[in-house]
């Protein structure tokens, strides 16, 4: 064995700790050199004693999801975790408190829930982390230890995250914080290992360029970051209040401005003000935010103002299911304005891709101008993986604006000039002698409010024939399909977060000997037609999974390409099982 | 002091209106409102202010949303961004946000403000943005002819209120002056040149300026807000007022009755821009630490 | 076998093993064949499934995985619905409550508990200060240190040799160790060769390859130390002065029933828990079976210990008819003689696995 594929899950109550205890772990192991994909599970409250999970998977090689099965079950509230433990494969382990305080009722302890085939490792975590630190609040920390002592895991990147993370708490703390660790480790290191959960020690890693630990938000974030966004204005909503948070950070450090708004009609419209100006600006909501946001929208499609939209779709209609992952926002997306006000709508598949199509997003709305809108959803937002930066700066185009020509002696400006691309050089206030009004008014060339039948049709034509070029961004992935080539049995389109399960169900589809390919579809609007089709015309099926329950991209497809599609539409709050996809590749395939 | 009290002479005129460079701020296309209406005399002070002020024309910006007044940026040759209804204020936050050497003026009735657009004027005002929003009071909606506004005298009858207006209409000075703008001011559409000069101060504060702008819609009210009414209600601020003085201000505010005109109330105080390079210097000393 | 007995079916009967040896898992096959309906729990503190320890000494041939030395699969659990709580400390047995404590403070619940906890290896309580510098024998995890620790060609001082420990120096000497074993009154546990025949045992287990050395002559051992330098690991000191050294040094003086956490629970108890011949504790809803129990011998008069696979095995079957109902009696089958075989070797009918 020389590869590395594990998961472990850590399970508590709200306030044990559990996220922030995945959250050394994820980087801990990223530092090791592995690969991660993480992603936890939180309630909506922020106090209480909620269900809170966090599922991180260790990899030598890029994975695309997590697995259903989980390696490792580390429980620090039984409570929550005893449900989940039927999750753990066999023979992968169940780590849990073996002296928990007071009277347990029957049937309420971990011990009784363990499968046969699972090993159970209870350890006194609380009354290790007593004697470790005088308190039980670091019973996290040192069922960490107990991990990395496990599977053989340095603890070096442990306690060096440790420290960082409580520095601002006084040497103290960390040195506390750091015994509670050490003392897990030890019993772990000392633990008779009977599971067959392995890592392979992990050389330093050999790809191009620096590795980091990124969420979906975090990647966007980075990705503003290295195009140069000079503003940006939101409103909070989960799951994107994370690109606000994180922005307010690292913008101003790079004199930059950000700015809370009083709702999503003035986030979306300070944005396109700042558009207007030629700055690079940007905003983030959700669902109902891009519902508010729908009318603003439209004006920067009719002014042809450059403006981006990250839109991380949560559980819906209405209020929804804040705390849940849903991509039933694509229709809104694509449709929602007022009008034939078709705009750039990019999904990022994984969180690599979130760093990518967001740089390219302000590229594409300057280059086209017009409003671009990225649509992660809360599953792509939170989750964890390792991203490969490269290391020759980033690969966006800092300035993708049409060049502006000097005017003639008693030229009027043309900010709609029509252009064989349909693109007119733009100027913005401050452009010596090129005032001119932008407006949400069907105008002429000049911008002047003209509503005749000819400037109608050859302005409609202009605002849709120029976006057609998007299909051919440069450097930037428009579609992929990915498995076998030619003719296949059965291929899965798919968009956004769920590709990855898609991926991972067709590579076991591959190990069953079942021919089929999948293909992402990252360019939602316009739609790529040529590719897809191609890729449809070698499939003898298409099954087209996603998580929301109209089959949003399904009927987009069919209403493009008017041909047959298999559905698997599904809206559990959580990411589409990979045995489901699975199981409907074999099914297609004609294997039962 | 009005035109009527000594006569004038179209040449004299044009070659005084010629010389004076203000028609360099003019578009060539003319205005599209109703003869008489009040907004004439708003173009006019604008143009006016801004080659008083030296202002470069394509440095500044007027920002509309959806009305009679909102058609204000096709009339002058500034760059102009005619927007959506009620949202004259985030839109030229953003602009100013982005690029704070620009002059940004917003311009938008009192549907536009104060129904449809009500949400942003406290946010605007809280943030001090350092852009001044020309108020344009008809008490209507114009452009779709005739519809109540939160404006609207009580009892006016208008297509949508056809049996009299039930509800008392908004103080919008009140509302300002509560929400902390840090100029708040009124002028008459029909007294040019005290708006001309009002328009000026507004423009050359630091700060969010708040104009409220008297206009009579000489199409759809025939009765409440009249060039008539207005003439023989509006009255100047006294000469003592104390414009730092915020309670006065809102006592003179309370008079609806006998609006007056002048400037209201006056604070200095720093601006959204201002703020903006506090939290930069302050990310800086957080950035070495980190 | 016909079920004889059922649950009814609105609450099942509830069963409940601790330990999960031979006799433990044989009561509960028969428990399930009984019983359809019944809940059966058997509780541990071992964290692995039911593996025959007969089978240790195999660690020191091919053996690769614990998973190997299973007596059933996981799935076995599932199928014949077994729940098995491992890893899991009793701590006391309340019988009026019938209920079975845990260390973890849950209290799990019964209608009829079987006692099949077997016994620990005895330690004579002069050796107990040198416990860490003994390597125990007492399960996989063991045999598994005692293998890593052991050198090639290392050799292994055997204090005592009970039936556990011959069966394993059979093992070790196939594999080119040295065993050097040190006699003790109780050497050939639980057979007892006096005289001449414990003379001709004694002479068999050198022609077999075995070292042995007389410790009862030596006065026997006082200490064990950590080897010098240069040495092996191990130094095992006489009262009479002599020394001897090993790699490792293992002590086999038999086993000693694992009862302690029955003291509270009203049930009788000599040295181990002692049954009828119907396995049958003074409480009627308490079984035991196994190296546990100690069961009423009419022939002798005497509550009595019977061991090897055989006898324990027959233990958990009838503890299993008559905990669902039935009216069995133990009774041992098994010849309770040393011997040697044809190889030359000694043997012991304890050894029989099958």
């Amino acid at each position: 064995m020389n590869s590395t594929d594990i998961q472990i899950a850590l399970c508590g109550s709200a306030g044990d700790g559990t996220i922030a205890a995945g959250d050394i772990l994820r980087n801990a192991v990223a530092a090791l050199g592995y690969r991660v994909i993480c992603f936890d599970v939180y309630p909506p409250e922020i106090r209480g004693f909620g269900k809170c999970i966090s599922r991180v998977r260790i990899t030598t090689e890029q994975t695309y999801a997590l697995k259903r099965q989980s390696d490792l079950l580390i429980s620090l509230d039984d409570s929550h975790a005893i449900p989940h433990a039927g999750e753990v494969r066999t023979d992968g382990a169940i780590i849990y408190e073996s002296k928990p305080v007071g009277h347990c009722p029957e049937g309420s302890h971990m011990s009784s829930h363990i499968l046969p085939g699972q090993i159970p490792y209870g350890i006194p975590l609380r009354e290790l982390a007593e004697k470790a630190t005088g308190g039980a609040r670091s019973r996290n920390l040192v069922v960490l230890g107990v991990i990395a002592g496990l599977l053989g895991f340095s603890p070096v990147p442990f306690q060096k995250i440790i420290e960082k993370k409580f520095a601002k708490q006084g040497p103290a703390v960390v040195s506390r914080n750091q015994a509670g660790f050490q003392s897990g480790y030890d019993v772990g290191v000392n633990t008779f290992k009977l599971d067959n959960v392995f890592c392979v020690p992990q050389e330093s890693n050999p790809a191009a360029g620096k590795v980091v630990m990124l969420s979906g938000n975090a990647a966007v974030v980075q990705g503003c970051m290295d195009a140069e966004l000079d503003t940006f204005f939101g409103y909070p909503i989960t799951p994107a209040t994370t690109i606000m948070e994180r922005l307010a950070t690292a913008m101003p450090k790079r004199g930059r401005r950000l700015l809370q708004t009083e709702d999503e009609i003035s986030a979306i419209a300070a944005t396109i003000g700042a558009g207007y100006t030629g700055a690079r600006s940007a905003t983030a909501t959700s669902g109902p935010g891009l519902a508010l946001m729908a009318e603003m929208l439209g004006l920067a499609t009719m002014a042809e103002i450059p403006c981006v939209i990250f839109v991380s779709q949560r559980g819906g209609p209405s209020t929804g299911m804040p705390t849940k992952t849903e991509q039933s926002d694509l229709n809104a997306a694509l449709y929602g304005s007022p009008g034939d006000s078709q705009r750039i709508v990019i999904a990022p598949t994984n969180v690599e891709g979130c760093y990518r199509c967001a740089g390219k997003a302000f590229e594409m709305s300057e280059q086209y101008q017009t409003p671009v809108i990225v649509l992660l959803d809360l599953y792509l937002s939170n989750r964890y993986e390792t991203v490969t930066l490269t290391e020759s700066g980033p690969p966006f185009t800092l300035n993708a604006n049409k060049p502006l020509r000097r005017l003639e002696a008693g030229e009027s400006y043309q900010r709609y000039a029509f252009t064989e691309d349909g693109v007119s050089p733009r100027a913005v206030p401050g452009d010596s002698g090129c005032m001119h009004v932008v407006t949400g008014l069907e105008h002429n060339t000049l911008g002047r409010p003209n509503d005749s039948e000819e400037i109608h049709t050859a302005m409609s034509r202009k605002r849709h024939d120029k976006l057609l070029a998007a299909l051919h961004h440069p450097d930037f992935t428009v579609t992929k399909r990915i498995g076998h080539s030619g003719r296949i049995k059965v291929g899965i389109l798919a968009w956004g977060s769920t590709f990855g399960e898609c991926l991972e169900a067709m590579f076991m589809a591959h190990a069953e000997g079942i021919s089929c390919a999948s293909m992402k579809v990252v360019m939602l609007s316009p739609f790529p037609v040529e590719a897809v089709t191609q890729f449809m015309d070698d499939c003898d099926q298409v099954l087209v999974p996603e998580v929301n329950y109209e089959g949003q991209f399904a009927q987009l497809l069919q209403g493009i390409l008017a041909r047959p599609v298999v559905r698997l539409s599904r809206v559990p709050g959580s990411p589409m099982p990979v045995e489901l996809i699975l199981s409907e590749i074999r099914r297609l395939a004609g294997v039962v | 002091m009005t035109l009527m009290e000594k006569h004038v002479f179209v040449d004299e005129k044009l070659q005084e209106v010629r010389e004076s460079g203000r028609l360099e701020y003019r578009s060539r296309s003319l205005p599209t409102w109703c003869p008489g209406c009040g907004y004439f005399a708003i173009v006019e002070g604008l143009t006016h202010a801004c080659n008083t002020m030296g202002i470069a024309a394509d440095q500044a910006v007027v920002v509309s949303g959806i009305g009679c007044s909102s058609r204000f940026p096709f009339f002058v040759n500034l760059f102009g961004f005619h927007t959506r209804n009620g949202r004259v204020l985030p839109v030229a936050t953003g602009i100013k946000t982005a690029n704070d050497k620009l002059t940004v003026i917003g311009v938008g009735g009192d549907g536009d403000g104060f129904a449809i657009g009500g949400g942003h004027i406290a946010h605007a005002a809280k943030r001090n943005v350092d852009i001044t929003y020309l108020l344009f009071d008809n008490g209507i909606y114009g452009l779709t002819k005739g519809q109540a506004s939160p404006l609207s005298a009580i009892g006016l009858r208008t297509s949508t209120t056809p049996f009299e207006n039930p509800e008392r209409p908004l103080n919008p000075l009140m509302m300002l002056l509560s929400y902390g703008a840090s100029w708040v001011g009124q002028a008459y559409a029909g007294q040019p040149d005290h708006l001309r000069e009002m328009i000026t101060q507004a423009i050359a504060h630091r700060g969010f300026s708040y104009l409220h702008i008297l206009s009579p819609c000489v199409t759809f009210d025939k009765t409440s807000k009249t060039y008539t009414n207005l003439s023989m209600k509006v009255r100047k601020l006294p000469a003592k007022h104390d414009t730092s003085n915020l309670m006065e201000a809102m006592q003179q505010a309370q008079d609806l009755d006998n609006p007056a005109v002048g400037l209201y109330y006056q604070q200095f105080r720093p601006t959204l821009s201002d703020t903006f390079d506090q939290v930069i210097a302050l990310s800086a000393g957080e950035g070495r630490g980190a | 076998m016909v079920a004889q007995v059922s649950s009814s079916a609105s609450a099942p009967h509830r069963y409940v093993i601790i330990g999960n040896g031979v006799a433990g898992n044989q009561a509960a096959e028969g428990l399930r064949d009984r019983d359809p309906q019944g809940q059966i729990t058997i509780i541990t503190n071992s964290r692995m499934l039911f593996y025959n320890r007969y089978l240790l000494p195999e660690l020191f041939r091919e053996h690769k995985d614990w998973r190997a030395l299973l007596a059933h699969p996981a799935e076995h659990y599932e199928k014949r619905r077994i729940r098995v709580l491992r890893d899991c400390w009793v701590t006391s047995v309340d019988s009026r409550k019938r209920q079975v404590m845990l260390a973890h403070n849950e209290a799990i619940s019964y209608d009829t508990l079987l006692v099949a906890t077997g016994g620990r290896p005895y330690l004579p309580e002069e050796l107990a200060e040198c416990r860490r510098l003994i390597h125990p024998f007492g399960s996989y995890e063991n045999a598994l240190a005692v293998r890593k620790a052991l050198p090639e060609n290392g050799s292994v001082v055997m204090l005592g040799g009970d039936m556990i420990g011959l069966d394993l120096a059979r093992t070790l000497l196939e594999r080119n160790f040295r065993v050097v074993l040190v006699t003790h009154e109780n050497s050939f546990w639980p057979h007892q060769p006096v005289g001449d025949e414990r003379t001709k045992f004694l002479a068999i287990l050198e022609k077999m390859g075995i070292e042995v050395v007389d410790g009862e002559a030596q006065g026997g051992v006082v200490a064990i130390e950590k080897g010098a330098s240069g040495l092996p690991d191990r130094r095992v000191r006489f009262r009479q002065g002599g020394d001897i050294y090993g790699d490792i040094v293992m002590s086999f003086y038999g086993l000693q029933p694992l009862v302690e956490f029955m003291m509270g629970s009203g049930t009788d108890i000599e040295r181990g828990l002692l049954v009828g011949t119907n396995l049958r504790t003074s409480d009627p809803h308490i079984y035991a079976a196994g190296d546990v129990c100690q069961i009423w011998s009419e022939k002798d008069n005497v509550y009595r210990f019977y061991y090897g696979h055989r006898n324990v095995r027959a233990m958990g079957a009838v503890a299993a008819l008559n905990m669902t109902g039935g009216n069995e009696h133990f009774s041992t089958t098994q010849d309770e003689a040393l011997f040697q075989n044809e190889q030359g070797h000694i043997d012991s009918p304890f050894w029989a696995y099958d």
